[in-house]
């Protein structure tokens, strides 16, 4: 899901750029990223949308007289007819097959779908930058057994795997967080470890070491730091991968409880509906979802050329 | 090379024996058993039928036994719901099914992709690169089970031109479908990104240099960029083949194609534990398997590359 | 002395019933085939088995009437009518039962079907060796033994049936049960060739080793995609047989179903939820909706692991005042069920509702009381009643859960909160008593109001709630031997609508498309929906 954004390769490439260059030394090098980030239209326009989406999300619910729970009783029994997108009954996107209000059921959505890819892309940040960077940085026995288990992980195939979790365990959105982010950690661990095995052989490292301070100050204070550039892009680009494998674990009933929901359960629900006419159900969150998923990827694109030093 | 491919091969079998003790783990931890049912089973019943599959036996032995009986006879078990066939009988039967719509969409993905990436490429920042972009994009994020029942809506009910589902025995009129809503997404992607690593590569000293000599672009194209353009397609693969594994699910439950993927779900669901352990160690080997001949074919085009 | 002579006799001398000969698929005079005599419906799921003893899903019972026939069938009211039984025979006071077999009635290989292939059907139902997952039916049926023979203490050859001579198959049962031959139309105890099984082990029921003594034979099976079973010239009415191919067609989702049956792929296919009146203004002659022997309802937890607040007789009824069953019904299902205020669906047969009082009141009237019963049990706006709503996962419990929910909120200001679990999980949280409110649903095991009240019984096995009271224990044990057991029945329903142990929601329909050529003939009045497809015919239209 993720790769299917990015090269590996190109990242790998990436991150030998960044790392000669010593990005996390250098405060002239970030704002000359601000810049050319703000440079690229694709970009900007993106996180404008994307900036839009999250207002929508969290201000919707104050604007609209319904919550998401909510069962509009006097259109209930007649969504065919009633229960379409109006400005006069107050329901702007309609409501779903139950008479809830979609305008504020699709903002709640967003909130969810958001948070499930940002905390997804955090754990995997965290997990994947603290492992890659003590593989890389120590070397030897330990980065071999460690990279080895990486390896077997990665073989695994992981959507069943997280079917699982989640039938054994039940539903719930920590669930989805912890088998998410299991799994996304991976990738972002072997191209951290390559970065760091680069970083070792450098000269402010190595003056770190003889100066004497422990490993875990030079990793913490040294490497980690000079990771950040790749770190950044890499993350942006899984958020709507995490996104995305939500969608997918909604479609099969297995994603948040109600009354909450989220974009992937939305599209699920509306995509029963093609058939007997109530097309707002899908054509609505299906716009947000792809909206919003091309504002991260343009974004993540936008900071990959920002951050990549290689054409300075 | 050599040494790498058994290197590889020397992982695997630790990865299968880690892959079946997960999900053994977990399918057992799971409430609910395959015998667990409205109408409750009196005891007597419910120990008579434990007994005759051997669920009755500690845990440790009966992941002894089943390892034991994979290794020695490949016999998977039998299946707990489907009473008269076995695990072999269900993979034997579903598997060819995924594995031909998935081999049809994984060329349809890599031909097609590949081909509107060379083209938005050569026509660089024209409407034909833009408009290729903007359907990558597109498909890239149209989720399967949205396009699944739009396509037999569009193809069954409107122009009645295909079947809406079904398989008899992978008659092509029952394949295309489910070709086009499995690889669309994946097309997307190999197209994107086809198209940045031919620019990249197009844009290279030594393509430069060929176009100075007057070479002419057909030529320069495939005998010179083609093959480096390929290769982040390459790394691409391996997920991309994971991918087409999940898909299946979607695939199956909207074109009744009676393929493995919809098993896999089922049997998790009806706690049938053979045929969920059946299944996951068959993916985790095609995967396995599918990864290494990615690299091997990664190292066959990049000489560079050494293990 | 008199009544004591009476009683002897009766004993003696039995009950019988002689049946006049019926035949399959009575097509009208006047009525026009057509020339296509196919039927394809569609299946939501792979069904477990098509082996009688083991099979334990619908999908799979409707396949086992085609392809094998017990003693006695269902006509299109549910009425019993001959199978391979000619006529049957109840003495003993109902210990005994006699079916005498017909001598015309052949397997696919051409052997006579004999009482000796029931002994050893019902035999391998038992056998702890077979290991069904339905052999409990067979204990359910009162056979001598059974109970013995399922624990491995007896053989089964000492289960209580016999055949003493080839078309004479012998019961005799532990209870004096009067429905006991309406139950020989269950799959579980259809024949099965021995011979066959024993050849071919688990492999028989494939196409090319299966012999069966139903109007059609197995031809074809794709696991999870076809089953095609045609006609069978050796089955002894086939001359009565008209539809000569059925097809079931494996097809997951809903939606997708419905769309090949407009496609033309499907005679037959299941209407989602909600979409009934649309498809019904517009095909008024293929979306049918008729009544089933099903009832969905809400269980309350009584045992000492449920809520306290429940324990309270006037919070349970209030909570079931409250619940619009209209709106569910008109406006959320939207397919024809029956709103419900007793357990028993007034489908089944013999069986009157009693006029229970709630159900007589408007729903301002109900609320209104519901408000007042929750006062004076001490919940109100500062104190509110919260609990847990369980219902295991779909479309259409979320919807019912959502609105009953959102319903006790708005009028009683009770916070329920959904929950909904997948399920195997969601079985085994309800059997363990580890919920507050379930989602439950039964359908009848066999057309009498005891498959459903049995239930609320407290040695019920399927008494998730745990409610326990002595006088329905009592009425109920009473009905098993009494002269008319519906007058029990109906004050069952009277107490439990007065304690409330469960909420009744609505009682099922069946809601399908049906291709307008097998409307005439599909049997809607049959509440079990045990079809047969040899009783259908496909009219020219």
């Amino acid at each position: 899901m993720v790769k299917m954004v990015i090269g590996a390769k190109k990242i790998a490439e990436m991150a030998e750029n960044i790392a000669s260059k010593e990005m996390g030394k250098s405060h002239s090098l970030w704002a000359d990223a601000f810049r050319r980030f703000f440079k690229n239209k694709a970009s900007v326009t993106s996180l404008i949308v994307l900036i839009l989406i999250v207002i929508f999300a969290f201000g919707a619910p104050y604007i609209s007289k319904w919550n998401n729970e909510e069962i509009d009783w006097a259109i209930l029994g007649s969504i065919n007819e009633l229960g379409r997108p109006s400005l006069a009954n107050g329901h702007y996107f309609g409501t779903d097959d139950l008479g809830r209000d979609l305008f504020v059921r699709v903002a709640q959505g967003t909130q969810i779908s958001l948070l499930v890819g940002f905390v997804g892309a955090l754990i995997a940040v965290i997990v994947g930058t603290l492992y890659g960077a003590i593989a890389g940085y120590f070397g030897g026995k330990i980065d071999s057994f460690m990279m080895r288990l990486v390896d077997i992980l990665m073989s695994i195939p992981y959507m069943f795997v997280l079917i699982l979790l989640l039938v054994v365990f039940g539903r719930s959105i920590f669930m989805l967080f912890v088998g998410l982010g299991l799994i996304s950690w991976l990738d972002m661990s072997r191209i951290v470890r390559g970065q760091t095995m680069v970083l070792k052989n450098k000269e402010f490292i190595e003056a770190a070491i003889a100066g004497g301070a422990n490993h875990f100050t030079i990793i913490a204070r040294h490497i980690i730091p000079n990771l950040l550039g790749v770190v950044i892009v890499y993350a942006s680009l899984l958020v709507p991968g995490m996104i995305l494998a939500e969608s997918f674990i909604s479609f099969l009933g297995l994603g948040v409880q109600e009354p909450n929901t989220s974009w992937g359960a939305l599209i699920s629900d509306g995509a029963k509906t093609v058939l007997h006419g109530r097309l707002w159900q899908l054509l609505i969150p299906l716009a947000f979802f792809v909206a919003g998923l091309f504002s991260f990827f343009f974004i993540g694109d936008g900071l990959r050329d920002a951050l990549d030093p290689k054409d300075r | 090379m050599f040494r790498f491919i058994l290197r590889r091969i020397a992982i695997a079998i630790p990865t299968m024996l880690i892959l079946i003790i997960i999900s053994f783990v977990l399918i057992k931890s799971a409430p609910g058993g395959p015998f667990t049912s409205e109408r409750p089973l009196p005891e007597q019943v419910l120990a008579n039928i434990e007994a005759k599959y051997g669920l009755d036996k500690p845990y440790h032995q009966q992941l002894i036994d089943y390892i034991v009986g994979i290794v020695t006879r490949g016999d998977f078990g039998p299946s707990f719901r489907y009473k008269d066939r076995t695990v072999n009988d269900v993979i034997a039967q579903g598997f060819p099914v995924t594995l031909t719509y998935g081999f049809w969409s994984f060329i349809v993905a890599v031909s097609v992709g590949v081909s509107l990436g060379i083209i938005a490429a050569i026509f660089h920042n024209s409407w034909i690169d833009y408009f290729a972009v903007g359907i990558s994009i597109g498909a890239q994020v149209l989720p399967n089970f949205v396009m699944a029942p739009i396509l037999v809506i569009i193809f069954t009910l409107w122009l009645n031109w295909l079947p809406g589902g079904g398989w008899h025995g992978g008659q092509w009129q029952y394949i295309i479908m489910p070709v086009i809503a499995l690889s669309t997404s994946y097309m997307a992607s190999i197209a994107r990104i086809m198209r940045s690593s031919m620019l990249e590569v197009l844009n290279s000293n030594f393509i430069r240099t060929a176009k100075a000599k007057g070479l002419s672009w057909r030529r320069i194209i495939f005998k010179h960029a083609l093959k480096p353009a390929l290769l982040p397609v390459i790394t691409y693969l391996g997920p991309a083949f994971v991918g087409m594994i999940t898909g299946s699910v979607v695939i199956d439950m909207y074109f009744s194609t009676g393929g493995i993927g919809r098993e896999f779900v089922n049997s998790a669901l009806n706690r049938d534990y053979s045929v969920i352990m059946g299944i996951t160690i068959l993916f985790g080997f095609l995967t396995i398997s599918f990864n290494l001949l990615v690299d091997i074919l990664y190292a066959w085009i990049d000489p560079k590359i050494r293990y | 002395m008199k009544s004591v002579m009476k009683i002897l006799t009766a004993a003696l001398v039995g009950t019988t019933f002689l049946v006049a000969p019926t035949f399959a698929a009575k097509v009208p005079e006047g009525v026009k085939l057509a020339e296509d005599q196919t039927f394809t419906y569609r299946a939501l799921d792979e069904h477990s088995s098509i082996d009688p003893q083991i099979v334990e899903d619908v999908s799979g019972s409707d396949i086992i009437r085609d392809l094998f026939e017990g003693l006695l069938n269902q006509d299109a009211n549910g009425n019993l009518i001959p199978g391979v039984a000619e006529s049957w025979e109840a003495s003993n006071g109902n210990l005994t039962y006699t079916f005498k077999l017909r001598k015309n009635a052949k397997w696919s290989n051409g052997d006579p079907v004999t009482a000796h292939d029931f002994v050893y059907a019902w035999r391998r139902l038992a056998d702890p060796e077979t290991a069904s997952p339905y052999s409990w039916y067979i204990e359910l049926m009162s056979l001598e033994n059974a109970k013995e023979v399922l624990a491995g203490e007896k053989d089964p050859s000492e289960l209580g049936v016999s055949a003493p001579d080839d078309y004479t198959l012998v019961v005799n049962l532990t209870a004096p049960l009067p429905y006991f031959a309406a139950m020989t139309t269950h799959a579980s105890t259809f024949p099965t060739p021995q011979k066959i099984i024993e050849k071919y082990g688990k492999e028989w029921t494939k196409p090319e080793n299966i012999v069966s003594n139903g109007a059609y034979v197995l031809t074809e099976h794709v696991p999870n995609e076809r089953l095609v079973r045609e006609r069978n010239p050796l089955y002894w009415n086939d001359a009565e047989t008209v539809i000569e191919k059925v097809t079931v067609l494996v097809i997951n989702d809903d939606n997708t179903a419905l769309t090949r049956y407009f496609a033309g792929e499907l005679d037959r296919t299941e209407i989602p939820s909600g979409e009934y009146p649309r498809l019904k203004e517009e095909y008024p002659d293929q979306a049918l909706s008729f009544p089933r022997l099903c009832s969905y309802y809400y269980t309350f937890n009584l045992s000492d692991s449920g809520p306290e607040a429940f324990k309270d007789k006037r919070v349970r009824q209030a909570l079931s005042y409250a619940l619009d069953r209209n709106i569910i019904t008109e406006q959320v299902l939207k397919g024809g069920q029956f709103p419900a205020y007793t357990f028993t669906p007034a489908a089944t047969a013999n069986f009157t509702p009693p006029d229970v009082e709630y159900a007589k009141m408007t729903q301002a009237e109900r609320d209104a009381k519901a408000k007042e019963l929750m006062e004076a049990a001490g919940y109100n706006a500062d104190n509110p009643l919260k609990f847990e709503l369980l219902y295991n996962t779909s479309e259409g419990h979320k919807k019912i859960a959502t609105v009953a929910a959102q319903m006790w909120k708005q009028k009683l200001g009770v916070e329920a909160t959904l929950a909904n679990q997948e399920w195997k999980v969601f079985l085994e949280t309800r059997s363990k008593q580890d919920f507050e409110l379930a989602r439950s649903g039964w359908c009848g095991d066999y057309n009498e109001a005891s498959t459903f009240l049995d239930l609320m019984t407290t040695p019920s096995g399927y008494n998730d709630g745990k409610f326990s009271n002595a006088e329905i224990d009592k009425l109920m044990q009473d009905a098993r031997t009494a002269a008319d057991p519906n007058a029990n029945y109906t004050k069952v329903e009277e107490i439990m609508a007065e304690e409330m142990p469960i909420i009744p929601v609505y009682h099922y329909t069946a809601v399908f498309m049906l291709d307008p050529g097998l409307v005439d003939s599909w049997p809607v009045n049959n509440v079990e929906q045990n079809w047969y497809s040899r009783d259908l015919y496909r009219v020219e239209k």
